[in-house]
Order: structure tokens, then sequence, then C-alpha cells
């Protein structure tokens, strides 16, 4: 999780939490809300200590919550835990911050502490959130829940569990999906990813739509920055993302359908655009939204700029760029053709109140060498243009040279195949490798029978006595050093020449913009380049804003729709008074390291064939590429990791009840607080099962953990009832194995859990008035029942029919069918070497230190025992005191401790911070009193 | 689906895909969950986590008290979006 220091206004802040202030001073800290800590907690609240109680999950309870029932009374968890819950919440004196953490606690000299806590951003107003799970039902991502053993999936908006407190929705994110990062357009790639496996594939172009109206155009032209960073590349290979945005692009009917966006009401001002290219479409398209009256200029005959006038069809077909501007038409944009503006200063005079140049670089580069004015020379534009605009060629049987290396010239090499070019030969400067064409736009072009000329330059171009082009003399290069864009520099060989016959010489080195006559209005560079703010776009004029290639130079569609965003932004926030920023707002790009990390295996999943057919000798402009089959597309989609877990989709938002109540905007926020005395109550953690790996835990489907088991049993449970993971069976037979990571050397740890014995046989209680025709059977070492009513419990559980085994469970294997056979030692019926066959195995792990605790503190260690459990140095006169004054323990952090020790625990560590407290209190009175006296009266 | 024990995570994340493929072969009738992994070519282990995050989201639901064989059935609820 990326951490940003942003109180943003819109976040988290209120609700059922109280707040501190940036500069609160508190009595105690509570690190934990598990059973010790919110002990700990009320009780110092009672006492009138004022007390900061900081959780890392989203709600306090710890793990004493999610447990179906107590032993030994059997009280349900959730019935006790919950008043306890609430009372912490809403105590006036504790100050409960959930799904917060303790980044690092100082101790100062005068003896009090400086902790840093971090409030992680909820994405949810704690205020308005009802808690009704909308949010939740309506998502797209599944994860498993740790609040449910794994058992089942969560949502990545989620409510921790039912008897949650706060009862507040939460959205995982870990940051931004690399997909979505690098998408220059600002479309969320992984959103409509998650939309498309979901089957939502009207709702996955409307998400496109947010941020462009060109879904078609990007879905087939865009070069697809966001599969280049796609993490699944690492595996099998990247999901087909530009794809999968055709694919719901031509799933799209708009009669169908409708225009797919809302839009707000007439705001009463007006943009003009100049321009009609991807720019000013999605500039047009996202201030109309924002009920701007805007109107679109373009000197060309038809709109759509680059889009209609240079790609090819067989790259992207012009219905479909008709279509996408048909978008924007369809919220009320104006477009005018071949209308030229000359005066920008005329569009103000008539009523426009902002405008946005952005016309884009039509211009093609002249080769500069001699003969270049003969007939037969074209720019690389103005030939795609006379194409795209149906003017004859007359290229049948003549051979053409391109000079170039870039997507122009790809483009212009293809189109002069298509049009009947005897030979189409790319001439470049540099080598391929240094091509700065899309990799698969020089494949393609290569095996529709484009020849490539490399490391070959222009010297002339010759003629005949007509002024015809007959050639193109050039020289050939070698590659020397890197120069300033860092590719080798190209330098002529001498006495290299040679000639490349042809009739049509298109020259594709470059292209500039064409300021026109608002030069004299709007400053340009020698490249004709406009010159305007680099974040805002604001030009000298302080209402003519210009962005895209007029004044970045030549780039892409994505970046060019980006350009569009920015700058529909920036002049809403012009208009409307507000500073010129906070156009980009993105978490974090997530580590793809971390992403990979997650899992420990992958299964390999065949990548998606690209689609594309090509022949030698292309003779029309159909398009090359096939769209995905719904089942293709389902397939793709499914490949995807949720690298940021949330895909922002904004189902959520959708579904939420309460306007503005999910603000994916919001960001976490730190807070410095002071304090003087810390409990550690971070409790334990569970032992990993798979690290017994002869009991087959993670392997065999029907072995589980107690934990799993106490969650089958809960009234909350994940199955409907207690079923078998591997085939959702009601198991007959189910065995348990005591101490599995406990008292076991061969797991390094030699220590009793304490507390795995009673919560078994609790377990065989419940599972037998569940089930009453189930046979439970314990295999166990000893058993450990020493606590009140413990023994009685015990032979309780006996008397209902369970049955107990002595003997270490050595190896369980599985059968075909997913039973599961224990190999043990009857040590009570003569040390046999026995088997037994069962339908669900139960381990009932033991704890393990919760080694958070290590971290907490800053300067000081906070010394540990040797078993890595917070260290009480004089435990049995001072429990809950630590190798740091001032700071105390309590419940399971110091060792295993079941709730009724750590309850008593707890009271223990709150006399010590009381004892603390009031000494430091006194200390500093009487420090005060000795300095009066000494002040003379 | 090249493994047998494909991490839980991974399997999870194929929910909303799986989806699709359980409800249509829900259309003829409530089924149990080995049925279910017949019908859509999956393994049981898999397709609980399926069921059950389905069941945890109101797509389908268990008909209640009577098992087959010891196996719940499952229907559909009506949910489509």
């Amino acid at each position: 999780m990326t951490l940003v220091t942003r109180d943003d206004p819109g976040t988290s802040a209120g609700g059922a939490c109280h707040v501190p202030d940036a500069t609160s001073r508190y009595d105690v800290l509570v690190v934990g809300s598990g059973i010790g800590g919110m002990e700990s907690a009320l009780k110092l609240g009672d006492m009138g200590y004022k007390v900061l109680l900081v959780e890392k999950e989203a709600s306090v309870g710890g793990k004493m919550i999610l447990l179906s029932k107590v032993f030994p009374t059997l009280d349900c968890a959730s019935c006790i835990s919950t008043p306890k819950m609430a009372a912490t919440i809403h105590h006036p004196n504790i100050t409960a911050l959930t799904y917060s953490q303790v980044d690092g606690i100082r101790r100062s000299a005068d003896g009090r502490f400086h902790a840093s806590v971090t409030r992680k951003a909820r994405y949810v107003d704690e205020t308005s959130c009802t808690g009704c799970a909308l949010c939740e039902t309506a998502c797209t991502v599944a994860v498993p829940d740790q609040f449910n053993a794994d058992l089942v999936a969560r949502r990545a908006a989620y409510i921790a569990f039912p008897q949650a407190v706060p009862k507040k929705a939460v959205i995982d994110r870990a940051g931004s999906s690399p997909c979505s990062y690098a998408c220059p357009a600002g479309i969320q790639a992984h959103g409509y990813v998650s939309l498309i496996r979901s089957g939502e594939y009207e709702k996955a172009y409307r998400l496109v739509l947010e941020a462009t109206p060109l879904v078609g155009t990007l879905g087939r032209a865009c070069y697809a920055p966001c599969e280049a960073e796609c993490t699944r590349g690492s595996l099998e290979g990247t999901l087909p993302i530009r794809r999968l945005k055709r694919f719901v692009a031509d799933a799209h009917d708009p009669d169908r359908d409708g225009s797919g966006i809302e839009v707000a009401p007439p705001n009463g001002r007006h943009v003009a655009i100049v321009g009609s290219g991807p720019t000013g479409l999605t500039a047009a398209w996202q201030l109309a939204r924002n009920g701007y009256a805007v109107k679109i200029f373009e000197a060309a005959p038809v709109a759509g700029g680059f889009l209609r006038l240079a790609i090819p069809s067989y790259r992207l077909p012009e219905a479909v760029v008709e279509r996408d501007i048909d978008n924007v038409r369809a919220i009320g944009v104006e477009i005018v053709t071949h209308t030229r503006i000359n005066d920008l200063a005329a569009l103000k005079a008539d009523g426009f109140d902002a405008v946005l140049v952005a016309t884009g670089t039509h211009r093609s580069t002249g080769l500069g060498v001699p003969g270049e004015d003969r007939l037969g020379v074209l720019g690389g534009t103005d030939f795609l243009r006379r194409v795209k605009l149906g003017r004859p060629m007359g290229l049948a049987g003549k051979r053409v040279v391109v000079v170039g290396g870039g997507n122009v010239a790809m483009d212009a090499a293809r189109t002069a195949r298509r049009l009947g070019a005897s030979s189409v030969t790319v001439a470049y400067r540099r080598g391929r490798d240094e091509m700065p064409a899309h990799h698969v736009e020089s494949a393609d072009a290569e095996r529709e029978g484009v020849e490539f000329s490399l490391q070959v330059a222009p010297l002339e171009v010759l003629g005949d006595a007509d002024g015809a082009v007959s050639g193109l003399r050039c020289a050939r290069m070698h590659l020397g050093e890197p120069d300033a864009s860092g590719r080798r520099r190209p330098e002529p060989i001498p006495g290299s020449e040679l000639v490349l016959p042809c009739e049509l010489i298109v020259s594709a080195i470059g292209m500039t913009g064409d300021p026109g006559a608002f030069v004299r209005q709007v400053a340009a560079d020698a490249r004709g380049l406009l010159a305007a703010d680099p974040v805002s776009g604001q030009t000298a004029l302080p209402y003519v804003f210009a962005a895209g290639d007029a004044v970045h130079g030549p780039t892409d569609i994505t970046r060019a729709v980006g350009e569009g965003r920015r700058a529909a932004h920036m002049i809403d926030r012009w208009l409307t008074g507000g500073s010129l920023d906070g156009f980009d707002d993105r978490l974090a790009v997530v580590d793809k390291a971390a992403v990979i990390a997650r899992q420990k295996a992958f299964a390999v999943r065949a990548a998606t064939a690209d689609g594309t057919t090509l022949v030698t000798a292309p003779t029309d402009f159909a398009e090359v590429e096939a769209p995905m089959t719904e089942a293709e597309a389902h397939e793709a989609a499914g490949r995807c990791l949720d690298c940021a877990v949330c895909s922002e989709c904004r189902e959520c938002v959708a579904a939420c009840p309460v306007d503005g109540c999910i603000d994916l905007h919001a960001r976490d926020q730190h807070e410095e607080v002071e304090v003087g005395a810390v409990v550690v109550s971070t409790g334990f953690k569970l032992f990993a099962a798979d690290l017994k790996p002869e009991y087959g835990f993670g392997t065999f489907k029907n072995v589980i953990t107690g934990m799993q088991m106490d969650r089958l049993l809960a009234p909350t449970r994940p199955f409907n009832t207690i079923l078998r993971p591997g085939d959702g069976k009601v198991p007959e037979r189910i065995a348990y194995v005591l101490c599995t990571g406990s008292r076991d050397e061969t797991v390094g740890n030699p220590l009793c859990s304490r507390f795995c014995c009673m919560y078994s046989i609790k377990q065989n209680q419940l599972l037998m008035g569940a089930l009453p025709l189930a046979d439970v059977t314990v295999h166990y070492m000893d058993i450990r029942a020493p606590g009140k009513r413990y023994d009685e419990f015990y032979e309780g559980a006996k008397s209902m029919g369970a049955t107990y085994i002595k003997g270490r469970v050595a190896e369980i294997t599985e059968t075909p069918e997913g039973n599961l056979i224990l190999h043990y030692e009857d040590i009570e019926n003569g040390g046999a070497i026995t088997q037994a066959e069962y339908d669900l195995v139960v381990l009932a792990v033991g704890v393990q230190p919760n080694r958070d605790a290590e971290q907490l503190f800053e300067v000081e260690e906070l010394a540990l025992d040797e078993w890595r459990y917070v260290d009480e140095p004089d435990e049995d006169l001072n429990p809950g005191q630590t190798s740091i004054p001032g700071v105390f323990v309590a419940g399971a952090a110091s060792g295993a401790k079941d709730i009724a020790d750590s309850i008593l625990h707890a009271g223990a560590a709150v006399a010590q911070v009381a004892a603390h407290l009031e000494t430091a209190k006194a200390d500093a009175e009487m420090l005060d009193a000795v300095r009066k006296a000494m002040v003379p009266a | 689906m090249a493994t047998l024990n494909r991490d839980v995570r991974e399997v999870v994340r194929e929910e909303p895909v799986m989806r699709a493929r359980i409800l249509a072969a829900l259309d003829d009738g409530p089924m149990t969950i080995p049925e279910i992994a017949s019908a859509i070519e999956a393994p049981a282990h898999e397709v609980v986590f399926w069921v059950m995050g389905m069941r945890r989201y109101g797509w389908l639901a268990e008909i209640k008290g009577a098992t087959v064989d010891g196996y719940f059935q499952y229907e559909r609820t009506g949910r489509v979006a």
C-alpha cells in the first residue's frame, strides 16, 4: 500500500470512529483490538484515562469474534464479543482507529512516547456508510476471505464480517494496477477487464467511455502500453487488453444500449475546440458531459483528424471512427468541418468562454535533399490523407520507396501494397532494432511483402526528363555511438552509394505542427509546435489552451486522448475559478513482483491467439484483425491477476445508495500522537499447517485447521452447513489431530499452545450436536484441561460419544474418493501402528508469536523471549511489564493464553499501566512543586 | 486448469468467470457440487469455492433439508447481474 500524505476532506473522517487531530495527546496507546486489547482499553477508559486504540483490521474484535462458541460455557462468541466491541468503539474515553497501523513508537527523555499512526484509506466514508453491503455484492473482484480462514471468497469491496464494529465497508486497494497505470489515456484497463470476465460487457464499454468516446478506435489502433505492463506477461503471456476493449466496443449497440453516458445539465458556458482528432474529441466529450456547450471546428472535410485521415482502414475502419464520433455528437457536441480557424480572438468575441487548440501535427517533414520537389514525392501524411479521402493514386505496377521508420512509414508502405504497387521498400537510416515504429507494425509490414532497406539515408531524388521520380540515391550508413535519443547515431559510409529505383517516394521521416494564422496569437517553435504551460496547457492567451500533438509533437492515440482529458479538466478548472492542477491522482503502481509473490504457484493458461490474418500481397483494405468471440474474451479476461485487488470498475460507486459515500480519491492519512504509556496487545498467529507436510494440509482438500472448523461451526459460516471443502459432502467421520505445530521440536515450537485441546473438545461437542450421526475421533498426546470446569467439559465430550485415541499421528494419506487415512501409534492398545479412515480431518494447530510486535519500536528494542513472544522480565511478580518502562503487554502477545486468561492478563497490564501513569503524574507534580518553591516570591 | 492443486487465490479469482458456466449448468435444475463439477468439467474442490462464493452473494442457494447421498443440491436464485 502506498502511503500518500494528503488529508482529503472527502475521505473517511468521523463516523463511528473518533478522529484525533494532528497533535493529539492520550494517556495510553493500545496496539491491537483483540480481547486483550479491548479489555485493556475498556478498563483504562473506565478509570478515566484517555486511550487511543489502533487496530489494523477494519473491525475491532480480533480472533475471538470469528469463533463459533467459547469453552467451557459454550456461550456464543459473537454474543459475548459484540457488546465488548461496541463498548470499545463508543466509550467516551476511547478513540478507536480501525484499518490503521502504528508505524513506529519512540520514547522521549521525559518518559512519554511519540507514535506515528497511519489511517489507511477505506475509500468509504464512515459517516455515511450504512453497512448495507451493496458495494460488496456488486464488486467484480473475488479474493480469499481471511475472516473465513480462506474457505470462501470475499470481494475487494467488503465488510469484514457480519458483526464488524464499525460495520463499515472497506475497499481493498494495493495501488494502481500496472495496466491502468500505464494507460496515458487514463482508461481503467483493469476495471473493464474485470467487468468482461463477469459478463458485464456494456458496463465495461461504459467504463471506457468515462475516459474517452473513442472506444472502438482504441480497441483497434491503440498500441496498448497496458499490455506491455501486464503482470501476466511474466507467466504465459499478457492479456489481450486492447482486443478486449474492441470486443466491448463491438458488443455495444447504441440502439439497444443507448448512449451509455450521463450528461450534466447545461452550465451556460461555451467552449470552442479547434481540431477534431483524438485530443479534441476527447476534450469535447469530457466538457460536454460536464454541461459545457462545445463546438468543434475542423479544417478537413471529415472529422477525426489522424483517425480518419491517416490510419489505414485495414487497421481502423472508417465506420468504427464514425461510430465513436457519433458518441460525441450524441451528447450535443457540434462539429463543423471545412472550417479553418484563423483567429482565436474571434472565437472569444463570438461568445466562447474558452478555446482549445488541438490541431495535431499533419504537416510532413521534407526529405531535405535535392530533387524532392519532383513529381512523385509525397509526404507520408499527405499520401495517407489522399488515400483516405478516396483520391486515385495510380500505383498499380509502380515501385514505391517509403523513407522513414515510424508508424506512418509502416502505414504508408502497407497502404501502397494494397494499392497495387509492384514493390514497396522502406528505407530507414538506422537498423530494425532502432525503428520507432511499433514492432508489430514493422513485422506485419514485412509479412505483407514490404521490403526493408536498412541503414540507408537519402541523398537525392532522381528523376527523368519530365520531372518525374525515377529513383532515390542513398548512402549506406553504419551506426556509431548513441545520440541524445539513446539510439545509435547513423553515419554515412564514404563511397557506399546505391540507388533505389522507384516511381513514388513517400517521405515519412517526421511530422510538424501547422499553427496557421493564429501563430500570431499563440507562440510556436520552429517545428510549428505551440507554446503552452506543460501542466495546464494554458497559452499566453489565458482563455486559450493547447494540447496534444500540436504542443508535444507526434505521439500516439492514447497520449492524445490523455491530453484531451487533461485539457478538459484544466479548462473546467479555469472556468470555475479553480487552480490549474489536480489532474493525475493515481495511486502508485503496485509492485509486480509482489503480485506474483501472493501465490505459491500459477496454473499455466493458454495465451490468446492474436487473431490477425495477413497475406503477402494484400489487395484490399479489409480489417486484418478478427474480433474475439465472446468465449475468447471471457476466457482471456479470466486470466487477469487483479494486481491492485480493486479493479476501479466503479461498480461499488454505482451500487452505493449514498451519493459520495465511496470516494476512490481518498488517501491514507498520517498522524502523530503523544502518549504516556503503551499497551502491546498484538495477539498471536496460528501455526501454518502446511509446515507439517506429512499431514497434507493444502494438498488434501479435506484436511482443514481448527480455525476453519470454528468458522464452519459459526452462525456466520462460509458454507450452508458443515461440509467438507473437497466436494461439499456432509462429513460422517471426523478426526482431530492435536498438537499440530505445538509441542513439536521438528517445527521449532516446543511450547504447548494451551487451548488447542479445549477448542478441539468444544468443537467435538458442537459437531455432535450439529451432525448427530457423525463419528468424532480425537488423536492426542495428552489432554490438557486444567482450568475451572475444563476437565468436566472434556468428560462431557466423551460421554456424548467422542472417541479419544492416544498416540501421535505420523502421516495422513488420501484415497481416490478424497477420504483421509490416518497412520498412528495406538499407545493405549499395545502401541500398534494403526490406520483409520475419515471423511474430514481437523488439525488442531498451535499458536505462534505475532512478529508484528517487534516492528513497533524505532529506537529502543522491545525485548522478546526465546520463542519471540514479548518478554515479561518479571512475569511472576509484575505480569504485563516489558523491557521498556511505560510499555506493557496484554494477552497472547506474551504467550499462548485462552480467552479467560487473556482477559485476566489484560487486567494485570492495566493495573501496571495505571501505576505507571500515576507515578509519572506524581513525579511531575512534585517536580513542579519544587520548581515553584525555588522561584523567589 | 492444468494443476490439481491450484493456489486458493487463483481459484477464488476465477469465480466471476465460472459463474456463467455454473448458472448455465443449473438452468436444467438443482445440482450437487459433484454434479456441477462434472457438468462444467472442473475439480469438485474448486467448484466448492465458486458455489460458496456465489451462494454468499446471492447467485444461488441450497435446497434446505434433504441431501442426496450426503450432498446438498444448489439452485439458481434469480439474480442475473
